[in-house]
């Protein structure tokens, strides 16, 4: 096996911040305390995890925007602070949101800027840009100035963006957040030929089902520590290798999901608000059976939907990410 | 979807530097705009000329040239300063800074790019100003002098540039640069030399005054429009070109040093 593209050890970032409007403290933040791990060439790599976990904070220590409080990170073996540029010029990176553009300008100006500042050949420019307008779908819009662009054609072109110079290594910080079904759809299959085409792409994402599509691995971080990693069929069987009943529920009784946590079979149950009803989600071993004690255990109430299903990523992430905060 | 190579070193740099210099500037000089250029570029520096040309006449201390030139180069400056400031601070205003820093651009090579429109318009505004001042105060400097002076007013324009990066890389650190170009600009107008000469100065005003930029060369202007060869001001423009060089230099190694904080601070992004 060749070496790893991306090399991760005991990455740690803390944040100062002051708080307090008078008196002024000092407060330490963990962001990412001492996370570790690999891409391999040709991956494409999941950092999902919740709201303030440490995933951006990561990927701006990975693309030298950020100096790691200790702990080390190479990219193609160019160590992220002391061979910084050479790392710059290798990758590229996509961050989500709608900032980080020259609204004064048009798309295709901010283009050619990023094209120079990246060192692609004037000759290659033209082309390249149009390619990349073709394939997120801005052709014809590229002469408007970016101050009238819609949020979702700002992440699009942040997309062709960080595509311009055609990287080895790619960091996709939520892509896809702002863009419509089609758009996504169409970027998760850029995505997928990144990879074909051999690129190394680390991805952090909120939907879930993206990622199970896309990723051949994934490290779920919480609370800035990496609570499990693996393939998404791995991390689904590392929550439950059986079934998923989910019960819909009006007027449960009062401690519904311990009592459905009693019934045999059972390895866990989550409960999701849904306007006055209640979803049980119940994680159970492989063959089980026991669906009619589930009713029973919820007694009284008025059950509107009882169905069995395969366990999800979003199944094994929650149960991940919960299972971190308790 | 494979590519060339990027291009190499120097290539690369002289692009970044003309091309993105150019790009740069539409995208960050507040004043690209005719609605914001003609008023604070054209117009003010003329109402600014004629002020003080008249305050001249009235006190009658110094005849019509000392002032034309004196303001006249010193309108030059004000691009220099301002859009200095606006290299930085407008990154962060637009929350592109990061974007710019993760680039694997050279550094100088940017910042030299982005003060060169910025001088060609500290060119324009001066120009200008002497043509308004031939047109409506009969300023006539001899045909001779005109391209030596224009040369001073060349070096002033760059030293005032560089002394707008410095400021500029300032704003990688403290916010509210605006403010301090501001002063900046004031502080020009005071110990500059361009409505007083330096015998009207307390000697302590004189001193910090040789070193800010446009001083030497306000004088050097002086010397020229009054007949003076270009050889009798060279060490004057010699001594502005020092200046020029010393705050290049100090913009490149602030903006180096807060760069390296700014990662290590976290504080790039907070515009
Ligand atoms: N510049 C900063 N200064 C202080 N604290 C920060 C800064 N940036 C991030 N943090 C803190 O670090 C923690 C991790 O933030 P980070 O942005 O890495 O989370 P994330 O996993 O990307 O979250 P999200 O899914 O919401 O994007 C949070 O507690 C956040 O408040
Ligand atoms: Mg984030």
């Amino acid at each position: 096996m060749t070496a790893p593209v991306i090399e991760v050890e005991g990455l740690r970032r803390t944040y100062r911040v002051s708080t307090g409007a008078v008196r002024r403290r000092t407060l330490e933040v963990e962001a990412v305390r001492g996370i570790s791990f690999s891409v391999g060439e040709g991956e494409l790599f999941g950092l999902l995890g919740p709201n303030g976990a440490g995933k951006t904070t990561t990927i701006k220590m990975l693309i030298t925007l950020l100096v790691p409080t200790s702990g080390t990170a190479r990219v193609l073996g160019f160590d992220v602070v002391r061979q910084s540029r050479e790392v710059r010029k290798r990758i590229g990176y996509v961050f989500g949101g709608d900032r980080g553009l020259y609204d004064r300008l048009s798309g295709l100006d901010n283009l050619r800027y990023f094209a120079e500042l990246y060192g692609v050949p004037p000759r290659e420019q033209k082309r390249r840009i149009f390619e990349l307008l073709d394939l997120v779908g801005l052709n014809g819009r590229e002469g408007e100035r970016v101050e009238g662009y819609s949020r979702g054609m700002r992440q699009r072109l942040h997309v062709a963006r960080g595509l311009l110079h055609d990287p080895p290594v790619v960091f996709l910080d939520e892509p896809t957040i702002g863009v419509d079904p089609v758009g996504a759809r169409e970027l998760r299959a850029t995505m997928a030929a990144l990879v074909s085409a051999g690129k190394t792409v680390l991805l952090t994402t909120h939907y879930m089902f993206e990622a199970d599509a896309l990723c051949n691995r994934i490290a779920v971080i919480a609370k800035g520590q990496i609570v499990a990693e693996g393939s998404p069929s791995a991390l689904k069987a590392m929550v439950t290798d059986g079934v998923v009943v989910e019960l819909e529920a009006y007027d449960p009784p009062p401690g519904g999901a311990d009592a459905l946590r009693r019934v045999p079979g059972v390895a866990r149950v989550t409960v999701e608000e849904r306007d006055q009803a209640q979803l049980f989600v119940v994680q159970a071993a492989a063959g089980f059976e026991g669906t009619p004690e589930l009713i029973a255990a919820l007694g009284d109430a008025r059950l509107t939907r009882v169905a069995t299903r395969e366990p999800t990523l979003e199944d094994a992430y929650v149960a991940l990410v919960e299972g971190a905060s308790g | 979807m494979t590519s060339a190579p990027a291009m190499t070193g120097a290539r690369a740099t002289l692009r970044v530097c003309l091309v993105g210099g150019l790009i740069s500037y539409r995208a960050l000089f507040n004043w690209i705009s005719p609605a914001l250029y003609i008023p604070t570029m054209l117009l003010g520096p003329v109402f600014q000329i004629l002020f003080f040309v008249y305050l001249g006449r009235f006190v009658q201390l110094r005849d019509d040239s000392f002032f034309v030139v004196g303001n006249a180069v010193q309108i030059s400056g004000m691009s220099g300063v301002y859009a200095g400031v606006m290299a930085i601070a407008n990154e962060r205003q637009f929350q592109t800074l990061s974007a710019l820093l993760a680039s694997p651009a050279n550094r100088p090579a940017l910042f030299i790019g982005r003060a060169l429109p910025v001088i060609a318009n500290g060119l324009i505004v001066s120009a200008w100003g002497f043509g308004v001042s031939a047109l409506l105060l009969h300023f006539r400097p001899a045909a001779s002098s005109l391209a030596p002076l224009a040369l001073v007013v060349l070096v002033s324009v760059v030293s005032c540039t560089a002394w707008g990066l410095t400021l500029g890389s300032l704003g990688m650190r403290f916010r509210d640069v605006f403010m301090i170009a501001n002063l900046a600009y004031y502080l020009m107008w005071v110990f500059c030399g361009v409505n007083l000469p330096e015998s009207a100065l307390p000697t302590a005003m004189v001193w910090i005054g040789r070193a800010l930029p446009m001083t030497h060369g306000i004088q050097a202007a002086r010397e020229i429009a009054a007949g003076g060869s270009l050889g009798g001001a060279a060490g004057l423009i010699g001594v502005e070109l020092g200046i020029a060089a010393a705050y290049l230099v100090a913009a490149l190694l602030l903006f180096r040093l807060f760069e390296l904080e700014g990662k290590r601070r976290a504080t790039l992004e907070q515009a």
